[in-house]
């Protein structure tokens, strides 16, 4: 599938607005415009309402209306004036992203996802210890106990049971006999009605407990005295050792989360807890992790910068080569720490995801709805990838690159092409 | 334009073209016929240099997920690129895991101009041939992973026939835009999904009434019936097992006489003599080579030093964590297809394992006799980074350099290894035919690797060194489609290749079957399951170049 002309009827569509990249939407002609069957996805539904509904703003310098011509005039003013500019955002499909690596490069740019804090939280663990992971068919043909830790999984990832927790068929492990355990602030939450009571424990939990609870089950896997006397953060000890049991007895098990959740102080510890509880079990039985991201690129961003360069993001071209810095090039601690003087900011996917507000002097490629909430120095409005051209993106499990299709008759233009025009002018 | 390179001493095997002296005229990208009526608008003068086609890599991990996580999980193996600084460029170089750039930029600055994956998940082949088009200066490939993934056992342990597998076979070369088919490690990449941490080219597997002999044989002869020019390429069971020799020469027998490929076969040639119950099974692998006929190898030599081993083989990463350096591993499992594990590695010669692997690796290159039949490979980056390509060179053509590195090694090492007995030297002639010729002919690429009439311009002019590591690690000039892109080593013009193909046919009955597979339990659709040619070209970045099949079921 790879088509500049928009899609006729009943098309199959891949939807850009979430990282589960669900691949059997379809969209048909309507009166007024297209129409997408999201297959009952609430989000998708909405996103694509929105951006099929919502006008264009206009590109414009400081707020006023400009010609295209004169946005990439005064932006390539501003690259080339600014001694260290900030690349961020990067909500965009592979193209973009190529395009944005080349820019960089040559403006000497530091390069930064706007879910940069949830996506270290992961891959700073890979880079200290490795990890064992699945991906979506092997969790929903295999998986036959569930710990899906945190409540918005199911929020952020709207067709997560269907798809993958309790899917209507599987090869190997019978959905009607799966376990499902979800932990987190459960407490006062409805748990998702998709899921079957009978096969659903709910374990409430702090999140932040999350990490005393993978060591306490990773010390009654190995069979270690433990004084846990009335038990862990609010769960009885006979629950404990029950889950721990389970976890020994299942044949494949899988510890799902979304480090997005997890927005606290030294939240990768976490992540080390729940990765190294799949390591153990996987000493004698066997157990995958599947962390949740990818919604607004952020997989995609990092895939592409990784390959081209060596280093995942928090990255930077400010001294010839290549340089990595995932603490140091922080984007939010560079806009407030004023080390930078330049902000490049792409949001193709979502309007939701414009620029943070600061002082410095921003160009802003934004989804056409993007209507900055101050005005920017340089606002160019760029086509979402999946509605107005085509392109890829990889959903949450980092194997899969999908095509996105295009939807709909735009003049807008893609970020990657954006970006080649900006790059002509300096 | 029309350019002549004269006086330079040719090495062209294809041709049967050993060391003699002519002239060559390059117009349109490619090699002419002989002197034109009009004068060159550029002479190169050769006068004492080597000249030989642009060198073909049949076997080297380069593009893919499991690439790419090599790269996240190891920052600190990145480093700055000092040695091409000039070529300019947005990369780091870390030879164990160079960024797409370096890659390309590496191999054409050694003489490589085409390069091949060896491991291409169909569900990830998107992310590499993304990664293979961001590798400038090289045409890519890559060999579709089959023989773990849940359909085709499935297929087979129904029993259909032979046909509809080899539809399956020709549908899934088309839909991951690759020229070749790879098994790895056959069914047991699925077994260890099953927890089963062992399985042997006999044993059952734990869920599917088959066995890995089952798994070779049905995909070799599905590759020969469908006329493909590659082998299947068998990374075979146990890698890395002291005794595995028995599962290796097992392996070669399942394929019943159809062409077979065994890939980076040192790490299957090992025997359990001695103390320490490890030692080399060369000898045996090369007899059994040399005897028979369809058995074609690469050798996966190892190096020392710091470097990642990334493989589909999730069930012998998985077993060899405990070896890492840096400690730390990733595995996956993938989408019922196969999986992955990336394990960083340090071969040290001092530890007498890894100098017997090296040693083994050695004794396979000099002990089989047919170099048509084995081709250079350090199965990159898991033996050695590719950048050591030109040392591993003057180990096979300098008999003096080499015992003299033996007597580094571990010395039990050596005194268990036949290295210090055998006296082959490899002619440059040889050189050529393993690393240019012979790659071309099994790959079915009648337009590279020869510096005949017609043939692509790709060619690689050396000087002629005291040492080979020298002459083959700094080309004088490099030529990519007639085109000058290195020059005295370094990167003077960037440009990006194409995808190799073969397109066999198939019977369009067998998409049914898979797209209600894919639809009933996979993730992805058929519609965007397969690679369209308008999609290689404008999205992903390397347009498709077909090459000929022989007529299906002419095997």
């Amino acid at each position: 599938m790879w088509s500049t002309e928009a899609k006729s009827a009943d098309s199959v569509l891949t939807c850009p607005f979430c990282g589960l990249a669900c691949d059997d939407l379809s969209v048909a002609p309507g009166e007024q415009g297209p129409k997408v069957d999201a297959r009952g996805c609430g989000l998708a539904a909405r996103s694509f309402a929105e951006a099929l509904g919502g006008a264009s703003a206009p590109a414009a310098i400081r707020g006023q209306p400009a010609s295209l011509e004169q946005v990439l005039d005064h932006g390539a003013a501003l690259l080339r004036g600014a001694s260290a500019p900030l690349f961020a955002g990067l909500a965009t499909d592979v193209n973009g992203m190529r395009a944005m690596l080349e820019l960089a490069e040559r403006c000497g740019a530091v390069l930064d996802h706007l879910n940069g804090d949830a996506l270290f939280r992961n891959l700073l663990v890979l880079q200290e210890h490795g990890w064992l992971t699945g991906t979506f068919a092997e969790v929903r043909n295999r998986a036959d106990l569930i710990l899906v830790a945190g409540t918005e999984c199911f929020e952020r990832f709207p067709r997560l049971s269907e798809r993958l927790l309790y899917p209507p068929d599987a090869l190997f492990s019978p959905p009607r006999e799966r376990q499902l355990v979800l932990i987190g602030p459960w407490a006062d939450r409805q748990t998702p009605a998709e899921l079957p009571k009978s096969q659903t424990t709910v374990l409430p939990l702090d999140l932040k407990d999350l990490a005393g609870l993978m060591g306490i089950l990773r010390g009654l896997l190995a069979k270690r005295p433990l004084q846990l006397g009335g038990g862990f953060a609010g769960i009885a000890t006979e629950r404990l050792a029950d889950l721990a049991e389970r976890l020994r007895g299942a044949r494949y098990s899988v510890l799902v989360w979304s480090a997005a959740e997890l927005a606290f102080p030294h939240a990768e510890l976490t992540v080390r807890a729940l990765v190294e509880l799949v390591r153990d079990l996987n000493e004698e039985t066997r157990a995958a992790a599947l962390p949740l991201a990818g919604s607004l690129g952020d997989v995609t961003a990092n895939q592409v910068c990784t390959w081209q360069t060596g280093y995942p993001l928090r990255s930077g071209f400010q001294q010839g080569g290549p340089r990595y810095e995932p603490i140091l090039y922080r984007h939010q601690d560079l806009l407030s720490r004023g080390e930078t003087d330049l902000l490049l900011w792409i949001s193709a996917l979502s309007p939701a995801a414009g620029p943070p507000s600061t002082q410095v002097p921003t160009i802003l490629l934004g989804n056409p709805g993007t209507a900055p909430a101050e005005p920017v120095e340089a606002f160019i409005p760029v086509g979402i990838p999946g509605i107005d051209h085509p392109g890829h993106w990889y959903r949450s499990d980092t194997v899969c690159t999908l095509p996105l299709g295009r939807v709909r008759d735009s003049t807008l233009l893609p970020a990657a092409e954006v970006l080649h025009l900006l790059k002509k002018r300096l | 334009m029309l350019t002549k390179l004269t006086g330079g001493c040719l090495y062209d095997p294809a041709n049967g073209v050993d060391g003699e002296v002519r002239d060559l005229y390059i117009r349109d990208g490619h090699i002419l016929d002989g002197p034109p009526a009009e004068s060159p608008d550029r002479t190169y003068d050769l006068t004492g240099k080597l000249v030989m086609a642009g060198a073909i890599d049949l076997h080297t991990h380069i593009g893919g997920g499991k690439v790419n996580i090599a790269r996240a999980m190891l920052p600190e193996l990145q480093g700055r690129d000092d040695a091409t600084s000039r070529s300019g460029g947005r990369y780091s170089f870390g030879p164990a895991t160079p960024s797409t750039l370096a890659t390309g930029y590496r191999y054409a600055q050694m003489g490589y101009t085409s390069c091949f994956e060896p491991a291409v998940l169909p569900v990830n082949a998107r992310q590499a041939h993304m990664e293979m088009a961001d590798a400038p200066l090289l045409d890519t490939g890559g060999y579709a992973m089959l023989g773990n993934d849940d359909l085709l056992l499935q297929l087979m342990s129904e029993g259909v026939g032979q046909e509809v597998i080899n539809d399956y076979v020709a549908w899934t070369l088309r839909a991951t835009q690759c020229i070749g088919i790879k098994v790895v490690n056959p069914g047991g990449i699925s077994a260890f999904k099953f927890n089963t941490r062992k399985l042997d080219v006999d044993e059952r597997h734990p869920h599917y009434p088959l066995t890995p002999r089952d798994i070779v044989r049905t995909l070799s002869r599905a590759v020969a019936e469908l006329g493909m020019p590659h082998p299947l390429h068998v990374h075979a069971s146990n890698l890395g097992v002291p005794g595995n020799q028995t599962s290796t020469l097992a392996t070669m027998e399942a394929a019943e006489g159809f062409p077979i490929h065994l890939t980076h076969i040192q790490f299957h040639s090992y025997g359990t003599e001695g103390e320490r119950h490890f030692s080399s099974a060369a000898a045996e692998i090369a007899e059994a080579v040399n005897r028979q006929k369809n058995v074609t190898i690469d050798v996966g030599q190892i190096m020392f030093g710091q470097t990642v081993t990334i493989s589909g083989d999730t069930m012998r990463q998985h077993a060899n964590r405990r070896f890492a350096h840096p400690r730390k591993w990733t595995c996956m499992d993938i989408e019922c297809e196969a999986g992955c594990g990336v394990v960083p590695f340090r071969y040290r010669d001092k530890n007498f394992v890894n100098a017997l692997q090296w040693a083994i690796g050695l004794e396979l290159f000099l002990m089989i006799d047919d170099p048509w039949r084995v081709f250079l490979t350090t199965d990159h980056p898991n033996g050695a980074p590719f950048t050591s390509y030109p040392h591993l060179i003057r180990l096979l053509t300098d008999k003096g350099f080499r015992n003299d590195q033996l007597a580094c090694i571990h010395p039990d090492a050596a005194a268990m290894s036949r290295l210090a007995g055998l006296d082959r030297e490899y002619s440059l002639y040889e050189i050529a035919i393993m690393t240019r010729a012979a790659p071309a002919r099994i790959l079915g690429l009648t337009d590279r690797g020869h510096l005949g009439p017609g043939a692509l311009a790709d060619i690689t002019v050396y000087h002629e060194r005291p040492d080979a590591e020298q002459t083959f690690g700094s080309p004088m000039l490099v030529f990519k489609g007639g085109q000058v892109v290195v020059e005295e080593g370094q990167v003077t013009r960037t440009l990006s290749g194409s995808t190799q193909v073969v397109r066999p046919d198939y019977d369009r009955r067998i998409e049914q079957r898979i797209g209600d597979w894919l639809d009933r339990y996979h993730s992805v659709r058929m519609g965007n399951f397969r690679i369209s040619d308008e999609e290689m070209a404008e999205g992903i970045g390397s347009p498709v170049q077909v090459h000929p099949c022989r007529p299906r079921g002419s095997a």
